[in-house]
């Protein structure tokens, strides 16, 4: 059985042999951690960090993954062009505040790394709106990479499976208006404004989409990204995420069911359960990462409360890694018991990060391989 | 409907430009401003701050709350300094050193001020030293410290250690918060609470100031 026929079977309830060993990549600092301790090189380090570059997949041998779940085929589908980055001040202690690719402010200090510190952002009124914005959230056939696509079906891996990234309905929009002008305008200045930005956007993506399938390129799923989520719940009430996106996610899962795709999965961080009924009703029926070891996000409740429609791609707390053997051997216990619900891949809770011990990581693939069914 | 219910009601729905023109508005009508901070503004924001603890609004409602509170605040602030109302505590606040995320801790500081604290607002990127040399030199009662990065949590532990170092510890207590912080955390590295939300935050420090 390869990989992909594992993964598929898995979240079809059908037999498989073993359990596959997912996993959802690296951050950097931990590679450049690895690299320093000499597990791999420096070379490999700064290339592996890009999802199922040959380098991370040389990388997934070594340690003994069957694959990285986060392997999907995308089209331009965010602001296009793009904002040019620009530093717009420097303090003394090297911080700068910089104009993103997405329109906002951000504060960078030199070694501070992982999620954005956002200080302002542009997309604050309907001028700005409509001048600087809407034509950059507009489809043109130069966003999907029709050609490329048309020879997917035979220069693919197909040992592992391969998604298409069918874009984000609301997570994208949260990078652009940052959480305080999302809140702002939804809330305050104008609902209308933000609804009409969610409408745009998503239509633009829905056209990518369209247009990569309409090559004939096939796909194991489909693979949204949220993080519209964090420790106590989604950042925004459900009623108004439903309000604002369920059209655009049937819309969009639609056309992916029309061509054949049945397994739809949606990385969103954080604690999910809120934002789950939008979802499933939809057609998204995977939850990924199910970030239990930061937030306490987990997949047994939503598996008690909505069936085997739900599957699960995630749920392992990856900070066992950067604990001890028994730690390890622990988590390997509980998923194990995940597993045996069906519908459901173990596959560490988000990016491995810095301090994760590189023994361990080989250990824990080995195992989670070996385990009988 | 009086004003004052009018505050309360508009501060829970976020509309900040009403809030300011109502306020103004009870400035004009001679009601006492004092009444129209407790009955009107933080009458609104306690409302909020038990809705967002037991899950009933979500982030966005209580920064739009917060920022209505604020407006509404400020046209009044120099009133109640010429009345003399003083502030029922005084507590100092920022991200701890190599974080620069400020959303948590400004909704922290704005509930804190929803339920009448003087909040010391360091910023971010704050380190242990600033945190412990502000609480000394402005008497503050409560030192609260923000972390969103697992990297930058550790600093906690080093905020305590200045306290007691400067002996100031059995005088100031420690409140930690953030993503990654916990409980388990909490008492690992000897601060006083570790709150889950930041309306909790606001209700902890304010019996640390009684």
């Amino acid at each position: 059985m390869t990989t992909r026929e594992r993964c598929m079977n898995i979240l079809h309830y059908k037999d498989t042999d073993r359990i596959p060993a997912v996993h959802f990549g690296y951050w950097r600092e931990l590679l450049d951690e690895w690299a320093r301790q000499g597990h791999i090189t420096p070379e490999m380090a700064k290339a592996a960090v890009r999802d199922n570059s040959p380098e991370q997949r040389e990388l997934d041998k070594i340690i003994g993954w069957d694959c990285n779940w986060y392997n999907t085929v995308g089209t331009n589908n965010g602001l296009s062009p793009r904002f040019k980055r620009e530093v717009l001040e420097t303090f003394p202690d090297g911080t700068q505040r910089v104009l993103t690719s997405n329109g906002v402010i951000e504060r960078i200090k030199p070694g501070v790394v992982s999620i954005p510190s956002e200080d302002d952002y542009l997309l604050k009124d309907r001028e700005a709106f409509e001048t600087l914005f809407k034509p950059k959230m507009q489809y043109s056939p130069e966003r999907v990479n029709t050609e490329a696509l048309k020879k997917f079906n035979e220069t693919r891996a197909t040992d592992i499976p391969i998604g298409i990234h069918v874009g984000s309905v609301m997570g994208h929009i949260r990078d652009i208006t940052t959480v305080m002008g999302m809140s702002y305008l939804i809330y305050d200045e104008d609902e209308e404004l933000f609804s009409e930005i969610v409408d745009t956007y998503a239509e633009m993506q829905y056209k990518c989409v369209e247009a990569a399938l309409a090559t004939g390129a096939q796909f194991d799923f489909g693979h949204y990204w949220e993080d519209i989520c964090y420790k106590s719940g989604p950042l925004l009430s459900p009623e108004i995420f439903d309000e604002l996106c369920r059209k655009h996610y049937k819309k969009r899962n639609d056309l992916l069911h029309k061509h054949g795709i049945d397994i739809i999965s949606l990385d969103c961080d954080g604690v999910t359960e809120k934002l789950i009924p939008t979802w499933l009703e939809t057609g998204v029926n995977v939850l990924f990462p199910i970030e239990i070891g930061t937030w306490g996000d987990q997949f047994e409740p939503a598996r008690k409360k909505y069936g085997k429609e739900i599957l699960g791609v995630g749920g392992m707390d990856k900070t066992a890694f950067r604990k001890d053997k028994q730690a390890v051997d622990v988590e390997i216990e509980r998923i194990k018991r995940l597993f045996d619900l069906g519908g459901f891949i173990p596959c560490p809770d988000h990016r491995l990060m810095p301090g994760s011990k590189f023994e361990l990581v080989q250990y824990y693939a080995e195992e989670i391989k070996n385990i009988r069914i | 409907m009086s004003i004052l219910v009018e505050i309360c009601e508009n501060l829970q729905k976020g509309k900040a430009k009403i809030v300011k023109e109502l306020v103004t508005q009870a400035v004009e009508q001679g009601i006492n401003p004092e009444q129209i901070l407790n009955e009107g503004l933080l009458a609104g924001m306690n409302i909020v701050g038990e809705k967002f603890k037991n899950n009933e609004i979500y982030v966005p409602e209580v920064l739009v709350a917060a920022r209505a509170m604020n407006m509404g605040v400020q046209i009044i602030k120099p009133l109640l300094a010429a009345e003399g109302v003083k502030a029922t505590g005084k507590v100092c606040i920022g991200t701890v050193q190599g974080d620069l995320h400020d959303i948590g801790k400004n909704l922290v500081k704005m509930m804190m001020e929803g339920k009448g604290l003087e909040v010391v607002d360091l910023g971010t990127d704050v380190s242990p030293e600033t945190f412990v040399q502000t609480a000394i030199e402005q008497n503050c009662q409560v030192i609260c410290c923000s972390a969103l990065l697992t990297t930058t949590m550790s600093v906690m532990e080093e905020v305590v250690k200045k306290a007691e170092e400067a002996g100031i510890r059995d005088k100031v207590k420690i409140m930690i918060g953030g993503a990654p912080v916990s409980e388990e955390y909490c008492k690992k590295i000897g601060a006083d609470v570790y709150t889950v939300d930041a309306a909790s935050a606001a209700d902890a420090a304010v019996e640390f100031c009684k």
